[in-house]
């Protein structure tokens, strides 16, 4: 079976909110509208989103760093928040994997919000129902649009690239072989939820140059070389 | 015993109107609170995507809690034989409906989309607890109904037993349902606990029991019907052994989630620093709904009068809604925690506050919306004893105690 899903690299994220403004135009104006604000301009402004970004401080003081941390559904491969939905209105398509709300079948008892371990389901203060990431499935099933934009709106808008999209289970896909390859990881896999979603973690390069290195003390021509070089011009100097 | 007499209520038609229309204002208010509240949208309530269900869950589940328990009289009498108690059986009866009705408008009217009700009776998904719960509601009620009816009506009265046993039966699981709602949550740390279930079994027992004596006491007050001391202190004992047993499931809830070091700060914030929860939990749940009850109705003197008993009663019912609030309200409002020990700076999109503790002030819509559910179930109780004979003539010990016969003349 086909599970779509989302791999952010939280490397390269840079927590510029480009994938929460592209996802709330693109679901507000859609298929999964409206996503209302109230205050959206005021001090205490309040509203609907598929997607927001958490932004952590790690370590203590003075040595912390700030990670900025993307979260929208996971699309579990064992979903919660369906099971405990009491008409049914919560569902996982069978051909992709996505977790979706019928929102003409929702109650707006607001059940599945308890379920869920991470906090993503939100009610359309407006619309008094359920919504969520739908991971843009009005996009990504879109035959007539061009396949190169067959994804969803966060993941075309990432300026950095940290959202890669793809079919987690198959194992040639760009996300499995992120997973794969650069330690991908799934959010508190503890609760068996088996979430689609994963993120590739920090990772840091550090260059180990010495003094040495950089001056080539161990270059063999320092011995060997037995030209002796008096200020005339050399290869180096040509200009060309 | 005496053959028991039912007599409609006779209370003065100015007192009774009168009830009725401060009843009648109060469901009024709660249906215009409603109305409100779904006209303008959710961010009218102090609810949030973190706090989904607020006051008038509370409420709700209280009414519905309590409403089990009220059936418990008559279950005592009819399934346990307990003659004393058979003719407390039809005001039980009618309460217990009566609670149910009110908790489950209060529970309808706070979804999102209660204009939906016909989806969620006619679309079922059988692995929701929240689905089973419809049908544990609406079936209670008519199991209840159907228990009135073989109660009062002569022809149906062999089937009194059966009946009674089966709506004891059905009010077992639907409490337990009712604490499985939050007992099968695994996605907040306070839940995920099977102890929930029972817990809120006992806890009907104890506040149904404590309205059903306040309204007992209330309806036989105000036309004068006696109650035998004997049947005071059954009830009074009762209550007693039944809010002692809330303080035992209590303690052993917290003990359970206190010996792992893994819920040690849900713990935390419920037992020490969670402002108001706290509070709630040791002030509310504990000392008025559990101490000073257990002090009145065991101390020797204050637990022969009356208005010590009804005190109790209400402190009963005022800790009951402390209980629901710290179990509903403050288990939504500790966060879920995606990364533990570390602290959320920011959270990029208006609206919320994930990962500190969720702020959440009850509005007065809210408040209003769960008092209506209480008006209308006191509605249908007091038209229900004016109009029928729900309530027997005398509670006497000489008219229900089948010993007092027995028993030297004092």
């Amino acid at each position: 079976m086909t599970q779509l899903a989302l791999v952010i690299d939280l490397n390269v994220c840079v927590g510029c909110h480009a994938c929460v403004t592209s996802c709330k135009q693109w679901n507000t104006s859609g298929w999964a509208g409206p996503m209302v604000d109230e205050n959206a301009y005021d001090a205490n402004p309040t509203g609907t989103f598929f997607n927001r970004v958490q932004t952590y401080e790690v370590g203590s003081f003075p040595s912390t760093e700030t990670v900025h941390f993307p979260k929208s559904c996971l699309h579990c491969e064992d979903p919660p928040c369906v099971p405990v939905c009491p008409t049914g209105a919560s569902y996982k398509r069978e051909d992709n994997g996505v977790v979706l709300v019928d929102y003409d079948k929702c109650i707006g008892c607001k059940y599945c919000s308890w379920a869920c371990p991470y906090g993503v389901r939100e009610l359309d203060e407006q619309q008094q129902v359920m919504k969520k990431c739908t991971l843009c499935i009005d996009r990504i099933t879109d035959q007539t649009l061009p396949e190169a934009e067959r994804k969803p709106a966060c993941v075309i808008a990432c300026p950095t690239n940290a959202r890669l999209y793809g079919d987690v289970h198959d194992p040639d896909s760009e996300v499995s072989i992120a997973i794969r390859e650069r330690g991908g990881y799934a959010l508190m896999p503890e609760w068996g939820t088996k979430p689609a979603n994963h993120y590739l973690p920090r990772q840091k390069t550090r260059m180990h140059v010495t003094e040495e290195d950089l001056q080539r003390s161990n270059n063999p021509l320092t011995k060997e070389d037995i030209t002796v070089y008096s200020g005339e011009e050399t290869l180096d100097d040509v200009s060309w | 015993m005496k053959r028991i007499v039912y007599r409609e209520w006779l209370v003065q038609p100015q007192r009774y109107w009168g009830l009725l229309a401060i009843l009648a204002a109060l469901v009024a208010v709660g249906g215009l609170s409603a109305l409100y509240m779904e006209h303008e949208g959710h961010w009218v309530t102090g609810m949030t995507n973190s706090v989904v269900w607020g006051t008038p869950h509370v409420f709700a589940v209280f009414l519905i809690i309590a409403a089990s328990g009220a059936l418990n009289v008559a279950s005592i009498g009819t399934v346990f034989d307990k003659k004393a108690y058979k003719p407390l059986a039809r005001l039980s009866g009618l309460l217990a409906v009566a609670l149910l009705i009110g908790g489950l408008l209060v529970l309808v009217l706070d979804l999102g989309r209660p204009d939906r009700l016909l989806v969620a009776m006619t679309t079922y998904n059988f692995s929701s607890i929240f689905a089973w719960n419809i049908f544990l509601y609406s079936g209670f009620a008519a199991i209840v109904i159907g228990y009135l009816w073989t109660m009062a009506e002569r022809k149906g009265n062999h089937l009194q037993k059966p009946v009674g046993t089966f709506a004891f039966l059905w009010r077992l699981a639907l409490t337990t349902g009712t604490g499985s709602i939050f007992g099968f949550l695994v996605g907040r740390e306070a839940y995920d606990a099977a102890i929930l279930a029972p817990m809120f079994v006992v806890m009907s027992f104890a506040y149904g029991l404590a309205v059903y004596m306040l309204v007992l006491f209330y309806t036989f007050d105000a036309d004068g019907r006696p109650i035998g001391p004997a049947m005071l202190k059954r009830l009074r004992n009762l209550l007693g052994l039944f809010v002692a047993a809330i303080l035992y499931f209590t303690l052993v809830y917290h003990l359970t989630k206190l010996y792992g070091a893994k819920h040690s700060d849900i713990e935390a914030f419920i037992l020490i620093n969670g402002g108001l929860y706290s509070a709630m939990f040791w002030v509310g749940w504990i000392l008025i709904g559990g101490l000073l009850p257990l002090g009145i109705i065991y101390h020797p003197e204050l637990n022969q009068q009356r208005d010590w008993i009804t005190t109790a009663c209400a402190l009963v019912i005022v800790g009951g809604f402390a209980a629901m609030y710290v179990i509903i309200v403050g288990s939504q409002a500790y966060p879920q925690e995606m990364f533990p020990g570390h602290n959320v700076i920011q959270f990029g999109a208006p609206g919320d506050v994930g990962g500190r503790i969720a702020p959440y002030s009850p509005s007065l819509p809210e408040i209003l919306l769960g008092i209506g559910g209480v008006g209308i179930a006191l509605l249908i109780t007091a038209v229900g004893v004016r109009v029928l004979q729900f309530l027997p003539e005398s509670l006497a010990d000489r008219d229900v105690d089948p010993h007092a016969s027995a028993r030297p003349a004092a």
